[in-house]
Formats: structure tokens, sequence, C-alpha cells
């Protein structure tokens, strides 16, 4: 069966973007090759923090705006971690990284006493520095230069000094790093960019429905997500390809588009199952598909009647699959009513089987809980807020991050159980 | 025999079951037709128990209380583990396991085991092609973590060493994809963590230090010997208590201070006139409820911090001059 469906083209339900035949795919399986490659997502960290994606083509160049632009094939077959320097327009090396540099504190008395705001004391004009780039200066000299030009720069204490070239490399610097995605690099960048499409959802409690719902592989799993599939990201990661994944979805085709940057390989792609709210009832037809004798088709015509009937058939095997049921665990973070959602979900799931419900409100899940409650079929239903605190760690600097993300969001977690009278 | 690997419906001899109480009382308990089980809520056969359903709400023998026969699950094992050491929490454990980029296929280097609550979650997530080498200085305890592996199905994922960190180092090299290292002094596994790694890929190391003197020795360690993007976080769940709770307004204020002195006036007339005057018949009506949630009184405000750094991937130069 899977030798079949390599053969045909990928299911476009799922993942039209991604070449799952790809050659490059059967690499990463194995987990010792975690090198850049070809056709694939990559995270570009810019020096000023700014993240970029973008899938990879060899034989071509990417341009990283005034940062400059480079080769995709000189860091095509590189291991990720490390960060390169873009030098002569377009040509790049690998750059030491260093987590932080010793300051030696007993060195210097400086202090702030004398401190004024002034502009002036930076002798280089914007103009000047435009003129140094014409000039064919870049990065680390134009930082240095900057650094020359500052009148008291001497009289910073050795601290402000570190924080004032981080500052100038955040904007003259030419060092960038393509970054792997992982589920946290990946989370990273679509929470920076707009938390309200994965539902606010922050790590710490993403990585606690992962490990309450006790996925692993060879695990059954049914999952509604309207967090762009970030959930069944972290669902299918965690299978590795053994078992399978659920997914309800909202509307008429799915809009999981988070799972393409993971950069799956073809079995872990092939784990996750999807259907809408209305294919999962029985009641609910499905227009039957029309079978044609495939001896008559050609070209074109073969390839989207085999797309169709994939697709087809699918949805038919998703259904069945639902609903033998017996399901190991349930994990919502959707935009619907959690009661509705356990009332058409639950009788899938095998008993002694956890229930983890995400909302960013608590006050919906205050009104779920007591439903369960009331209802006496899941064990102690209880409400979790996820609280997360990171530190800056520089020798002699500690101290909590000066801002943070103000929530976390709540979870709902239970076990399903069987009571008294069997029910 | 029960694993923590999959789950099987009903209960046979020689399962583990976790028998659940309540939150705070939980036992395990591994099926032996011929044994009983007594609790305050009464007497529990394990013969009444075998061939239920894992999940079932099971009442005692003499029909004093009940309790929940459980699938055994590493969260739930965390819970009921005999305390051979302090345990990592939920959180924590959810936390970790995401930033060292868990996974099937995943190979760790965990030291120290503990009483194996963490590396029951880490096989887990690792299983079926990854592996776990974890090491324990400990005699006694190295002992009992095997045992318990053993018992569940996990000595195929796991690897498990009586052997002194600081003082023999790790003894493997260019071999895991992650490391995590629960020790009172980190600073003296780095180097020997750093070996560890698998030389030709990114990595991620963990340090869990509940002291930030630890946190500062171990990130200058860290920092001495490569590792980048350090990091360092806290994080902790805090629990939401549910009630139902009556919201009563003021007009049901006035009429409790009416009903007060009703009540005032009539036991007044009641000792002038000494008759027996009818009772305020006034109903009292139910307020409407609302569903509200709390904070505890007291609750768990740190754990550990949670050092993280990078291992990078040693360049192709850089072998050249080692070799």
């Amino acid at each position: 069966m899977s030798l079949e469906k390599s053969d045909n083209p990928v299911d476009s339900q799922t993942f039209d973007e991604v070449d799952l035949n790809n050659k490059d795919f059967e690499q990463i399986e194995d987990a010792d090759t975690l090198h850049i490659m070809n056709n694939q997502y990559v995270f570009i960290v810019l020096p000023s923090g700014n993240i970029k994606v973008l899938k990879l083509q060899k034989d071509t160049t990417v341009s990283l705006g005034k940062f400059g632009t480079f080769h995709t094939n000189d860091i095509i077959g590189k291991p990720f971690g490390h960060s390169y320097e873009i030098y002569d327009r377009d040509k790049i090396k690998v750059i030491k990284n260093v987590a932080f540099h010793e300051v030696d504190l007993d060195e210097s008395d400086a202090n702030n006493q004398q401190t004024i705001d002034d502009p002036s004391k930076q002798k280089l004009s914007y103009q000047d520095i435009e003129q140094l780039k014409k000039d064919g200066l870049e990065g680390q000299d134009i930082i240095k230069k900057v650094i020359e030009s500052h009148s008291s720069f001497d009289k910073k204490t050795e601290y402000s000094k570190a924080k004032y070239i981080k500052r100038k490399e955040s904007k003259f610097s030419r060092v960038f790093t393509p970054v792997r995605p992982t589920l946290y690099s990946v989370w990273e960048y679509f929470f920076a960019k707009n938390p309200s499409k994965i539902r606010d959802m922050r790590i710490d409690t993403l990585s606690q429905m992962l490990t309450l719902s006790n996925v692993r592989a060879n695990a059954k799993l049914l999952v509604v997500d309207d967090t762009q599939g970030l959930l069944i990201t972290g669902v299918m990661e965690r299978l590795g390809g053994y078992g399978v994944v659920l997914g309800i979805h909202d509307g008429e085709n799915h809009n999981y588009d988070i799972v393409r940057y993971m950069n799956f390989s073809k079995k872990v792609n092939e784990s996750l199952m999807v259907l809408s709210w209305q294919q999962i009832f029985k009641e609910e037809c499905q227009a039957p598909f029309n079978y044609q004798d495939e001896s008559q088709l050609s070209g074109k015509e073969l390839k989207f009647y085999l797309r169709k009937k994939a697709n087809y058939e699918k949805i038919q095997e998703a259904r069945k699959i639902l609903w033998q049921g017996g399901f190991d665990g349930l994990l919502v973070a959707s935009q619907y009513q959690p009661e509705s959602i356990l009332e058409t979900l639950v009788p899938y799931l095998a008993r002694s089987r956890p229930i983890i419900i995400y909302h960013i409100n608590r006050e919906v899940l205050v009104n779920t809980c007591v439903h369960m409650r009331i209802s006496g079929k899941f064990l102690n239903p209880q409400i979790t807020e996820s609280w997360l605190r990171g530190y800056q760690v520089l020798p002699g600097r500690t101290h909590p991050s000066m801002s943070t993300s103000g929530g976390g969001g709540y979870l709902l977690q239970t076990i399903y159980t069987r009571g008294l009278l069997g029910v | 025999m029960t694993s923590f690997l999959s789950y099987k419906t009903f209960i046979e001899e020689g399962d583990l079951v976790i028998a659940y109480m309540s939150r705070e009382n939980m036992t395990p308990l591994i099926m032996d037709s011929k044994l009983t089980y007594n609790n305050k809520f009464g007497t529990f056969r394990h013969s009444d128990m075998i061939g239920k359903e894992y999940g079932t709400k099971m009442p005692s023998h003499n029909g004093r209380g009940f309790m929940y026969l459980l699938h055994p699950t590493p969260e739930l094992w965390t819970l009921v583990v005999p305390h051979r050491t302090q345990i990592l929490y939920m959180a924590d454990i959810s936390f970790i396991t995401t930033y060292l980029d868990l996974k099937p296929g995943s190979i760790i280097l965990e030291s120290g085991t503990g009483s194996g609550s963490f590396s029951h979650s880490l096989a887990r997530t690792i299983a079926p092609n990854g592996h776990l080498y974890t090491f324990e200085y400990h005699e006694e305890r190295a002992k009992a973590a095997r045992q318990d592996f053993e018992k569940h199905g996990l000595s195929d994922i796991i690897t498990i060493e009586c052997r002194d960190a600081y003082k023999d180092g790790f003894g493997i090299t260019d071999l895991v994809h992650a490391v995590f290292l629960d020790l009172p002094a980190p600073w003296d596994a780095i180097a020997s963590a750093k070996a560890a790694f698998k030389q030709n890929r990114i990595g991620k190391i963990c340090c869990f230090s509940p002291c930030i003197e630890q946190v500062q020795r171990a990130c200058v360690s860290l920092n001495k010997h490569g590792f980048v993007e350090i990091k360092m976080f806290e994080c902790l769940i805090r629990n939401q208590e549910v009630h139902t709770i009556p919201i009563y307004t003021v007009k049901d204020a006035v009429s409790k201070i009416k009903v007060q002195q009703d009540k005032k006036r009539k036991r007044n007339e009641e000792e002038s006139s000494d008759s027996k005057a009818a009772k305020s018949a006034k109903i009292k009506q139910d307020p409407p409820n609302l569903y509200v949630s709390k904070t505890p009184t007291e609750a768990k405000g740190h754990t550990s911090y949670l050092t993280f750094a990078t291992f990078l991937p040693v360049l192709d130069d850089e072998v050249d001059r080692v070799n």
C-alpha cells in the first residue's frame, strides 16, 4: 500500500508545496544527517534579530536586504549551528560563534556619573557611514569605525560598551544564521509573527499538551487543531511516523499550514489523516466517487483522476478509523465550544486515556470543567495555567528578562473513565 | 505485562495498575489474583480487577468506597514512584523534552538517573528506535531504577550504568544528540558531556539546577567549552481551583437585614405575648450561580532553573586540526 502511494502524486489536500517524493526527504530519516538541504525550509536569523523563512533552492541567490546576498549552494550540505558572514557582496565565511565574552570587571572603574545624552559624541554622520559603505567597507570594519568615532566610548562601563557594540552589530553586521526548523524554532517564528493565528499558544503550554497526552510512537490520537497545524505538528513529530493522528478541521479543507515547515519525511507525513467536522458524522453522506476505467485515461487526465481517487479513498479510510474508535487521547485547541467537541468525539476514545483542552481564555474552560464534573465520566478534571520566565545569564548580569509574554494560556486535563454503571 | 510503550484494554494477571483514590493518593499495584489490596475505602481483590477495562471505576468488595484502575503512563508513574530523590515536575519535563528536540529516534544522555522518573518520560518519547544512556552513581538507586525499566518494558530503550560522572566521565564519545544533567556540579561533567555529543551535528544540553549560583557557574563552563546560545528558563504550572459560587445582589443584602429584623421583632413579641407566632414563611430564592476559578493559597513557587545551550558541530578544518 505504501508503495502504491509513493507512485501517486501527493494528496493535494495535504501538502501540495512539499514534494514528498524528493530524494532529500529520505535522507532525513537518518537522524545523524542534520545538514542544510536543498528544497527544504530553513529559518534565517538576521543581525537585526528578525527571522526570514525560505525554502532553499540550489543554484539560486538569496537576498537578505541591506545585510547582503548569498548563494544557496554555499550553505547546502553544511551542518546547522554555525553563522556566516557575508563579504565581497555575496561571498560567505563561517563565523566562530561564542555564547558571550568574559568581561573583566576589575579593570574598569567607569560609571555613568558623567554620562550625558549627547548625539554629537558620535562624530560619524549617516552620510559618512553611507560613504564608508560605498568605499567598500563592510560589517565589522564599519562597526570598528563607529566605535573609534565615539568621543567618549572609553568612559563607558564594560557592560555598556558591550551593549553599544551589540546595538551597532544589529545594524551593520553582515552575519546571518541558518536555523533548523524544530518544534521550538517553528513555534518561535509563528508566535513572534502572529500569535493570534496559533491561538496565543506558548511553547511551554504546547509541550505540556504533548507530555500529558502521552503522545509517542504507535499511538492513535484525535486532535482538534485551529492553530494552523501547530498542535498537529507537535503530535506528528512525536509519533515519528509510527501511529496515526486524526485531525478534525474547520471548514471544508484543512489549514494545517505550519506542518510543512518541519521538513517531515514522507513516513511522518503519512501518519496524518484529516476529516472535516461534517465528514465525521455517519449521516452526512460523502458524494460517491465516480470510478472510471483507468486504461481509458491518459496524461493530465489520469493524473487528475488518480489524485481525486486517492483523496476520496483517504477520507473513506479516515472515517473508518474514526468510527472504529479506541483512540488513545484527545487534544483540543479550538475555537469551538469544548463541551460540544467532547460530546462529539469522546465516544471514540478508549478508557483510561487523557483528554487535554487548551484555551487562552480561562472562562471557557471553567464552564467545561463544571460540565465534566457533572457528567461523571471524567476523572478529576483540572485547570492549570502555564508560567514561564526567561533569564539573561551573562556573567555578573543575571536577571529575568525585562519583557516577557503576558501569559501562556490554560489547560483543562482529565482522564476518560468508565463509571460504576458501566457508562 | 503492561508496557509504558503501548496501551492495552483489559487488565490481566501480572499487569501494572495505577490505583487512583485521589490526586494525592495513588498507588501502583501488580496484579496477582491471590492478593487483596486494602485501604480506607475498603477491600479490593486483585481477582476482581483482573478482566476489567483500564479506566474502570472499581467499587470495593465490602462496598465502602471505590477507586479508579488506571493504565500506567510516565506521568502517572512520576506521581507514584517511591521518592528516592527529588523528581522533576511535569512543566519542566515537558519544556525540556521540546527544547532538547526529542522525538522517536533521539539518542540521549541523562545523569543522574535518580528515581528513574524522567527516564520513563524520555524513553516513552524516543521509542521505538531511540536510545537513552543514563548514569547514576548511587548503587542502590541504579539497581532499583534498572529493575523498574525491566518491569516496564523499557530495557531495550534504556542503558543504565552505575558510574561517577565527575570522576570517570561518561565513557561515551561521538554518539548522543542531547544531554540532560541533573547534577549538583554540572560544570564538572560538561567536558565529558561535550565529548559524548555526536560531533558532526548540532546538539542541545540542559542543566537542571535549583540554585542561581549553580546556573552562573554552569554558564561560565558551557561558554568555556564552546557551547553557544545559552538560555535559562524557569517554568511552573499554576493550579486553578474551580468552584460554583452564588452571586448575591444589594437587594439580597437588604432583604437579609430585613429577615434579621423580622426575627428579632418576633422574638420580642414572643417574649412579651408568650404566643407561638408562625415562622416567617418567606421563601429564600436561590441566587444565580457563577462558575469561577481561583489559585490555591499555597502553590509551588520554584522547582529548578533550566539552563540550555547548543553544541556546535565540529567543522571539517577543526577535525583536521585535532588529527
